[in-house]
């Protein structure tokens, strides 16, 4: 998979592009937004990714561009306003998801993987496999080893999110848009109940633990 | 506009000058042309009943007493003069004539002296003259006058606004004339304007100092933890654990900024509020069930009455942040085997979302300052948080028109109050 990403900020860069080359991406990196519009025009990418603020030629006008010249790779913009207004001007221009800074770069990576399976159509997997672990997404059936785990609804929910996402690390925040629906961040630490529910049932009567905590950063199944 | 309308006020009058003299010199004129004619049929009458003597008598008679004298000449057939009589010094360009020819022959012309009409013409002239002079004096001054009356509350207010762009002083005000007109209307809407700009103005600023305050403790024990970290002998493990604290505290950092600028925004009147009608009973459904396993976890009961068919205008997702704050604290509050009861129900004419918890309870010396950004009471503080929660709850709340209230008694736990403008009962 090739990725172009267009962000002026050096460190951010460099920290984007070292994760997308660890997970797999072949990632060329511009500075500005000239220079990444002529990439994204010279060289057929499967992803891009668009910082807003950016010399020479802004970020939306750089999307614009590329959509005027009949290019449909698809774009993650990524942006330090996080009004409604600038996600919806960003949407409209041509970009196909949104990110406000700071974010997580487990966060980034799973966008990204989203934009790819809609972009690809891979077909949908109607089951979800991890280790022993198995999620049928027709009959919300869930076993472990052969034996069946009676999961709640959101339990299932936070499974599955972590199953689609196996091997890499989700954080509380993901988790809270994807299962809950929710964009704030409550006080109370909501998922973590939810997670240590899932262990309970997951985790708890097995040996090898597969739903790992990495503290700082989010839950990963492994 | 003023001088454009002096202008046709002035032409305009000038132009009933005119048609006055016109007329009036062309009334003399036909007055004069009837005394002639009359004359004249008054000789014809005499000659035919009396001939060329009666007539010569009648002009010999009347020239000496009339008190003007007419020009009248008699000719025969052959054109030679019989009768010639006139006013003294008469010319022949300063007569107005008229004649008959008689059944004879006889041409009998009589002519009027228009001395004294042109004399008269000529007075009347200046008159008028002077007339329209005073007009024009009187149109162009007093239009003047006007305009400068009605123009200056206007240039007051170009006065001010050009100095308060000048001189970035949003305080400066314009003074009413107090005259109740659409300039005085205009002034104090204008005044009304310049005050919401600076409210506006003043609460960026504020919460920008604020914002720049409240971020300085997370950002100290960011870096100490990093620094203390680095300073001490290298150990992968403690690097992790510095690390990791670090990402923990910057997401609390971010959340910290959010939430503030959220509060900034909802108290200055910037927060955008996509309002659509919301049935409160769908706003408690989706909290309640976000503190669900929460509560459950730790004992606590969350128990939910709400009435579907409570409907308020406002911003679906603050809403529900709004609820999911108060049951957030109530559920942190409340000690194992509580309850936290949230309900939605109309009370006249207000929209009421209640979070009732059997918790700790607030002070009664506290209650007032719960709403403040960042307070954490004697009680709270063992909890986490960033005590940011019921700021934000007031903020949206009142951005939204309503009013948030609290009853608490120590121990026995607390009762919050949301009280919205009820929409419509659906």
């Amino acid at each position: 998979m090739r990725a172009l990403l267009i962000e002026d900020d050096k460190t951010i860069a460099e920290f984007v592009v070292r994760g997308l080359r660890e997970a797999g991406f072949a990632v060329d990196h511009e500075a500005d937004g000239e220079a990444g519009l002529e990439a994204a025009l010279r060289q057929p990418y499967d992803v891009a990714i668009v910082d807003l603020m950016l010399p020479r030629r802004d970020g939306l006008s750089v999307i614009d561009a590329l959509r005027k010249r009949g290019k449909t790779t698809p774009v993650l913009i990524l942006s330090a306003k996080r009004s409604v207004d600038d996600r919806v001007k960003g949407l409209q221009a041509g970009g196909d998801d949104y990110l406000t800074k700071p974010f997580a770069f487990s966060e980034l990576q799973a966008r990204v993987q989203a934009l790819l399976r809609r972009a690809t159509r891979s077909p949908e997997p109607t089951t979800l496999t991890v280790e022993d672990l198995v999620l049928d997404l027709l009959s919300r059936r869930v076993s472990r080893g052969g034996t069946a785990l009676d999961l709640r609804p959101r339990e299932f929910a936070l499974l599955e999110y972590l199953m689609r996402n196996a091997g890499k690390v989700v954080s509380k925040t993901m988790i809270l848009s994807h299962v809950w629906d929710y964009q704030f961040d409550p006080q109370t630490n909501i998922v973590d109940v939810l997670v240590s529910r899932l262990r309970e049932k997951i985790d708890r009567p097995f040996e090898r633990k597969l739903l790992n905590t990495v503290r700082g950063v989010g839950y990963v199944l492994r | 506009m003023a001088a454009w309308y002096a202008t046709l006020f002035v032409a305009g009058s000038i132009a009933i000058v005119v048609l006055t003299y016109f007329l009036t010199a062309v009334s003399l004129e036909q007055r004069d042309q009837q005394i002639i004619h009359e004359k004249l049929g008054e000789y014809a009458l005499v000659y035919e009943r009396g001939g060329i003597g009666a007539l010569t008598d009648l002009v010999r008679a009347q020239q000496s007493t009339a008190p003007e004298r007419l020009f009248v000449r008699v000719l025969d057939r052959g054109s030679e003069t019989v009768v010639l009589s006139g006013p003294e010094g008469w010319r022949p360009e300063s007569l107005q004539m008229a004649s008959l020819r008689l059944g004879d022959g006889t041409l009998v012309e009589v002519g009027k002296s228009t001395d004294a009409r042109e004399d008269l013409l000529a007075r009347f002239r200046a008159v008028l003259g002077l007339v329209t002079l005073s007009i024009v004096v009187i149109a162009l001054g007093g239009g003047l006058l006007a305009t400068q009356t009605a123009i200056a509350p206007i240039r007051r207010l170009i006065d001010a606004v050009s100095r308060i762009i000048r001189t970035g002083r949003t305080d400066a005000r314009v003074p009413l004339a107090g005259t109740g007109d659409a300039i005085d209307e205009l002034t104090s809407l204008f005044n009304a304007m310049l005050d919401k700009i600076e409210a506006l103005v003043r609460g960026m600023h504020d919460s920008l100092d604020n914002v720049s305050h409240d971020l300085r403790t997370p950002l100290t024990r960011l870096r100490g933890t990093a620094e203390t970290a680095l300073a001490a002998r290298p150990d992968p493990e403690r690097y992790r654990e510095a690390l990791a604290d670090c990402v923990e505290e910057s997401d609390r950092v971010l959340v910290m900024l959010n939430t503030l600028m959220d509060i900034s925004e909802a108290e200055s009147g910037a927060m955008p509020l996509q309002r659509e009608p919301v049935r409160l009973a769908d706003v408690v459904a989706r909290a309640v069930d976000l503190y669900h396993d929460a509560a459950e976890a730790k004992g606590v009961t969350l128990g939910a009455a709400a009435d579907p068919a409570v409907v308020v205008s406002g911003d679906r997702t603050r809403l529900e942040q709004a609820a999911a704050n108060l049951i957030d604290n109530a559920v942190k509050y409340t000690p194992a085997g509580g309850r936290v009861d949230v309900e939605a129900a109309r009370e006249g004419d207000r929209a009421i979302l209640r979070v009732r918890d059997t918790g700790v309870g607030i002070p009664a010396g506290e209650q007032p300052l719960i709403w403040n950004r960042l307070f954490r009471g004697d009680t709270s503080r063992a909890e986490r948080g960033l005590g940011l929660g019921l700021s934000l709850v007031k903020a949206i709340v009142q951005a939204h028109g309503g009013t948030v209230d609290v009853a608490s008694e120590p121990a026995r736990g607390s009762s919050f109050t949301v009280a919205l403008p009820i929409l419509s009962p659906m």
